[in-house]
């Protein structure tokens, strides 16, 4: 398996996420904002990281590339997701479904529940073979066993008539990525896909993904609220925090030079790198609440760097730092000096 | 060792019978010290939760026997009796399913400060609120029920719940793999503040991170069994059983250590 990083050269870029508004319409005049301005770009054959913590807004905005936000009672209001010439903001069901599955996969967070238990392994992988192209049952099957080939999982002829009760947590999400692969889609949107399994089955799972990328050029988008493993696996990777994008770049770019307050702060609380016994440092307070968001910055109550302009207007849009690095942060230049 | 708060002798742990018997732990023993952190990892199914809970007297050994002090904790009838219930103390997994739903973070914690302290309801709750302020909840979050608050915000709850009977071991089984990671870091000092206090601590986690970062010792459990024990800093660096290493080798992020933050 190839380690080697994306080359610098952009590559082809398969969807654009443009000022992208999700929210809750919970009366005529009353409008929960959930995702604010999301902003980035999904290129081929990448791997991208998604992180945030719980409410940032990272789960609404893989929804919505699935179109599966209503399912939620969220609805879009506001921005472009361009994908293939059309936009997936606006298309209705109809369409979807010749994109959700077939161009777009997804793996849901928990292999435990993920999969139907009653509905053996062969059973759900040839209906998510067929369910969008007229395959007979034997091809279907043939199929289906070449997924679960691909996916490395042991004895496809056994593993094929068991139910999901019967596998390991590990198996089920290796079952889970191969009916995300049925229909060759160009994405795989894989939301925290090693929550809850072991460190070493996290391992493998990753180590799965990255060779899915490399062997069919699919791009991965990788939704965690785990860093290092961002860090590990990913090219580029969107940082967000009270629902909005706030950092874009490389994954080393961002590592070696952020350029956000909050990356900042999440790069210092990694306790992999705390020195045992030394006080954690933590991020000042709590992330802003759904509808709590201050005005300004969002995470100008939590930043060590506030200044007074952090605090009025709207939240700031991300701009080009450096080339190929984004940030919201309107001090961003000021970082570097300050972060050292 | 002598200082040994907590000795665990060849306990031995097996769920159903006949051929379906499952042997969920194996002949294991360990100690803990007055006032260190004790980490034991393995994956899922290794037998780590179902140790933690024989430690806590939640699950009585079917052989071998959990000492402390003196005195052998599952003795007819219910483990840990009189004031030693008190003294060992749990937090567990789920910050979503370990607390009530029902009732505020403060009675949470007041009602166990009730049961082991005997207060009146207003001393109880100012106590509580007391307790709860020291694990950074703020009075206003301490009247609201666990589902308006942040998965963080119910563990450190449950903490503060354990803490109220003022025990010298709390035994914590995954605290950290629900919650973010700011929120873990806030938990981890917590306890680092804990330790200093004296408090001794028996960490159930899968994840080496925060093993490494909280323990001074470490046990490694496979399939019911320690592989590998020893300081946590000698088994990260210098790992003898093929799982451990491979392990070790599975954190995420490693590449990074030593390589200057």
């Amino acid at each position: 398996m190839s380690t080697a990083t994306v080359t610098e050269s952009p590559s082809e870029v398969l969807v654009e996420i443009r000022d992208l508004v999700i929210g809750i319409q919970r009366t005529r005049a009353d409008r929960l904002i959930l995702v604010d301005s999301a902003d980035f770009d999904i290129r081929r054959g990448e791997i991208l990281g998604l992180v945030g913590e719980s409410g940032s807004g990272k789960t609404m905005v893989c929804r919505s590339l699935i179109g599966t936000l209503k399912r939620r009672s969220a609805t879009i209001f506001g921005g472009t997701i361009m994908f293939d010439g059309m936009d997936l903001a606006k298309i209705d069901e109809r369409r979807w479904r010749s994109v959700r599955g077939n161009r777009i996969g997804y793996v849901p967070q928990s292999a435990l529940t993920g999969p139907n238990p009653v509905m053996t392994i062969g059973g759900q992988l040839v209906e998510a073979v067929r369910c969008n192209r007229n395959r007979t049952e034997r091809d279907a099957r043939k199929r289906a066993m070449e997924l679960l080939d691909l996916v490395h999982i042991r004895r496809p002829e056994v593993v094929y008539d068991q139910y999901p009760f019967q596998l390991s947590g590990g198996m089920r999400q290796r079952v889970m990525i191969a009916a995300a692969l049925a229909q060759d889609p160009d994405i795989i949107l894989a939301d925290e896909p090693t929550t809850g399994l072991d460190v070493t089955v996290q391992a493998e799972i990753m180590k799965l993904l990255r060779e899915i990328r490399t062997e069919f050029n699919m791009s991965v988008v990788l939704v965690s609220h785990d860093l290092a493993l961002i860090d590990d696996v990913c090219d580029r990777l969107v940082v967000m925090h009270g629902g909005t994008c706030v950092e874009v770049g490389s994954v080393k770019e961002v590592a070696q030079n952020p350029k956000h307050p909050y990356t900042i702060a999440l790069n210092r609380a990694r306790i992999e790198l705390a020195t045992p016994g030394t006080e954690l440092i933590t991020i000042r307070g709590n992330p802003p609440g759904v509808g709590e968001w201050p005005s300004g910055c969002r995470f100008s109550e939590r930043c060590e760097f506030v200044q007074d302009d952090c605090r009025v207007g709207a939240s700031p849009p991300l701009l080009e730092v450096e080339s190929n690095h984004w940030s919201a942060c309107i001090h961003a230049g000021d970082l570097g000096a300050a972060s050292e | 060792m002598s200082d040994a708060l907590i000795e665990a002798r060849q306990v031995c742990v097996t769920f159903g019978s006949g051929s379906r018997a499952v042997r969920a732990v194996r002949d294991v023993s360990l100690h803990i010290n007055a006032g260190e952190a004790i980490g034991i990892v393995g994956e899922s199914g290794s037998g780590k939760s179902t140790l933690a809970r024989v430690l806590a007297g939640l699950q009585r050994p079917d052989q071998g026997e959990v000492l402390f002090g003196d005195e052998s904790i599952y003795q007819r009838g219910r483990a840990y009796r009189g004031d030693k219930r008190r003294l060992v103390q749990m937090v567990f997994q789920d910050p979503y399913g370990s607390l009530n739903p029902r009732i505020t973070a403060l009675s949470t914690v007041a009602e166990a400060v009730k049961f082991h302290g005997e207060h009146s309801r207003s001393e109880s709750n100012r106590l509580s609120l007391e307790l709860l302020g020291q694990m950074g909840i703020s009075e206003r979050d301490a009247a609201k029920k666990p589902r308006q608050l942040s998965g963080g915000q119910r563990q450190r709850v449950s903490v503060a719940r354990a803490l109220s009977a003022h025990p010298e071991i709390l035994i914590a089984d995954e605290p950290t793999s629900a919650i973010d990671q700011s929120a873990q870091a806030q938990l981890l000092n917590l306890f680092q503040g804990l330790l200093g206090d004296g408090l001794s601590i028996a960490l159930v986690s899968h994840d080496l991170g925060v093993i490494r970062y909280l323990t001074n010792r470490v046990y490694v459990m496979k399939d019911g069994a320690f592989v590998e024990s020893g300081l946590t800093q000698e088994v990260f660096e210098n790992p003898q059983h093929a799982y451990t290493k491979q392990l070790i080798a599975s954190i995420p992020g490693r590449h990074l250590q030593g390589a200057g933050a």
